[in-house]
């Protein structure tokens, strides 16, 4: 497994007039090996830009990104599972096919494949739907076949983007559910981003708090309560619930 | 009891009504059968009208000029059993096939660069706005003076032809296509021929399609205009032969052998091709886009 480790992340993006904006203000953070870490904040704050540099898709402009694996080998590229927003499936490719996309490009041997897909459909319930094409499933099954194209490669590093913000109310609780129990059984790292502070407390084991762009880190919350002690329902977790609220919106001034 | 077995039995009662109501709602689809039958019968009607007009008008004009269709479906007969109509309609169908796969193998990446790199798009624009306008014809007379009287000026009459069509939708579709799933494929680091193969080119595959179906047209038209002009063979160099000959009959029965591979090629193979390909998208989105 891995930790992540963001120091100084500064980068800037071009206005439509030419002008620089900047988005990321020195933001620092580190990610915990075998658990989740939320990045709170509100929409347009560069949550995603953030995601993004820590995956290598966005260049910083300063700063950097460390993905410290105990796979101490110079050579060794990171492997990071990516859970968009939107599934980001290729459509035309069956649920299987989608999964196998992500264990070529990351150069899987292939007698694994069929082995790994087995396993990954089965922890996200849709082994049973392998060979559908995506637009015949639901958008939570999509999301979870997102999911599972993520799980598949058997990340060191899982980043999710929103994951649920697109998907009815009971459909993102029980993925919720799902992907925290999930997460726990394969002892996943992962750096989950939302602007949705219940979620942050019920999945993030670290709340990162952001500011307002240009973003920077004004708060980082340890969750008192284990994952199968968060209850939505309970009091205390209520509480918490408030006092990440509170937090949040003080850092939005 | 007694009451038990009667609440059992009034509740095997509302199951085999609702059984019922479920058996029942697939009801409609008969009617789109018939509907598709009607229209089918609609569409044979409508060819068999026009072999009426055919034969009222033969009845009236000599046979030099309107041949009877009994006559002129024999001729056909006769084409086809003596060998003639393959062997000519397989040279044309090779010449539209060679200049296909030469477009093609043109079109597809430079119209993918054109889509894709800002400087391509602006070199390019002009050649193939160009390339578009002129008429299919003069591109075959063109072909002929620069290549002379052989396969080539065919085969290059039909690629430069439908070139510029094909480029331009592929470019189009190209600007089209999702950036979001390049990212998706950049952040599983899909080799530069994934991304190709199962990225972007199943994105073009519907533009491609098209650009198919109306190349077709352009093409037919190009391929036999070059062989009239004095290829020794094809549909064309037959068309013009019975010409010649001052034959109606084997003009006619040229034409109508042609128009029917036309038809099976066009809608029957580019038809089940594009059912083929598209098989991943429900209906409904179908209509939608
Ligand atoms: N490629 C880009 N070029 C220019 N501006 C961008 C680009 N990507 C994002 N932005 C801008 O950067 C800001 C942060 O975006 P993003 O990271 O997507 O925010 P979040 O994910 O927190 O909602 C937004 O104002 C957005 O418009
Ligand atoms: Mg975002």
């Amino acid at each position: 497994m891995a930790y992540v480790r963001v120091d100084g992340a500064v980068k800037f993006f071009d206005r439509e007039d030419g002008t620089d904006m900047l988005v990321l203000e020195k933001v620092s953070f580190d990610a915990q090996e075998n658990g989740i870490t939320c990045l709170v904040g509100p929409s347009g704050c560069g949550k995603s830009t953030l995601l993004n540099a820590v995956s290598g898709l966005e260049t910083l402009d300063q700063g950097h990104v460390e993905i410290v694996s105990n796979q101490s080998d110079a050579a060794h590229l990171p492997r990071i599972g990516y859970v968009f927003q939107d599934p980001r499936l290729l459509n035309w490719k069956r649920v299987e096919g989608n999964l196998i996309f992500a264990l070529k490009g990351m150069r899987i041997p292939e007698e694994q494949w069929q082995e790994r897909i087995q396993k990954y459909l089965n922890l996200v319930n849709l082994l049973e739907f392998r060979k559908q094409y995506p637009l015949y499933l639901s958008g939570g099954m999509r999301q979870r076949v997102g999911l599972a194209r993520a799980l598949v490669i058997e990340p060191e590093v899982l980043l999710m983007d929103e994951p649920y913000s697109k998907l009815d109310q009971l459909t993102a609780r029980k993925l919720r559910e799902d992907t925290l129990s999930i997460c726990t059984r394969l002892k996943q790292t992962a750096v989950l981003v939302t602007h949705d502070v219940e979620e942050a407390a019920y999945m993030g084991d670290r709340i990162v708090i952001l500011s307002a762009r240009p973003a920077h880190v004004t708060e980082v919350v340890d969750n008192p309560f284990q994952p199968v002690a968060r209850d939505l329902d309970d009091l205390r977790f209520i509480e918490f619930k408030k006092k990440l609220l509170k937090s949040v919106l003080r850092s939005m001034q | 009891m007694a009451n038990q077995e009667k609440i059992l039995i009034a509740r095997q009662e509302v199951q085999s009504a609702l059984n019922e109501e479920l058996t029942e709602l697939p009801r409609r689809n008969s009617n789109k059968i018939n509907e598709g039958i009607r229209n089918i019968g609609l569409r044979v009607a409508s060819i068999l009208t026009l072999i009426l007009i055919w034969w009222l008008l033969s009845l009236f004009f000599p046979p030099t000029l309107i041949p009877k269709p009994s006559e002129t479906f024999t001729e056909v007969a006769t084409i086809v059993s003596t060998g003639n109509f393959f062997s000519g309609m397989g040279s044309t169908l090779r010449r539209v096939g060679v200049g296909f796969g030469i477009a093609m193998i043109v079109s597809i990446p430079l119209g993918i660069l054109m889509g894709t790199l800002r400087s391509f798009e602006s070199f390019f624009e002009p050649p193939v706005i160009l390339g578009l306008t002129m008429p299919g014809l003069i591109w075959a007379v063109l072909m002929i003076m620069f290549f002379g009287l052989n396969e080539t000026s065919a085969y290059a009459a039909v690629a430069i032809t439908i070139m510029p069509m094909l480029a331009i939708s592929i470019w189009q579709g190209t600007k089209s296509i999702d950036k979001d799933l390049i990212d998706m494929s950049k952040a599983f680091h899909a080799s530069p021929w994934s991304k190709v193969v199962d990225v972007i080119l199943p994105q073009l595959i519907s533009h491609i399609l098209a650009a198919i179906r109306y190349g077709l047209g352009l093409a037919w038209k190009v391929v036999v205009v070059v062989e009239m002009f004095g290829l020794s063979n094809g549909v064309g160099y037959q068309v013009v032969r019975g010409f010649n000959i001052f034959s109606m009959k084997a003009v006619l029965a040229w034409a109508i052998s042609f128009l029917v591979v036309m038809i099976i090629i066009e809608f029957g193979m580019i038809g089940w091709l594009e059912k083929a390909v598209t098989k991943w998208r429900p209906r409904a989105e179908a209509w939608r886009r």
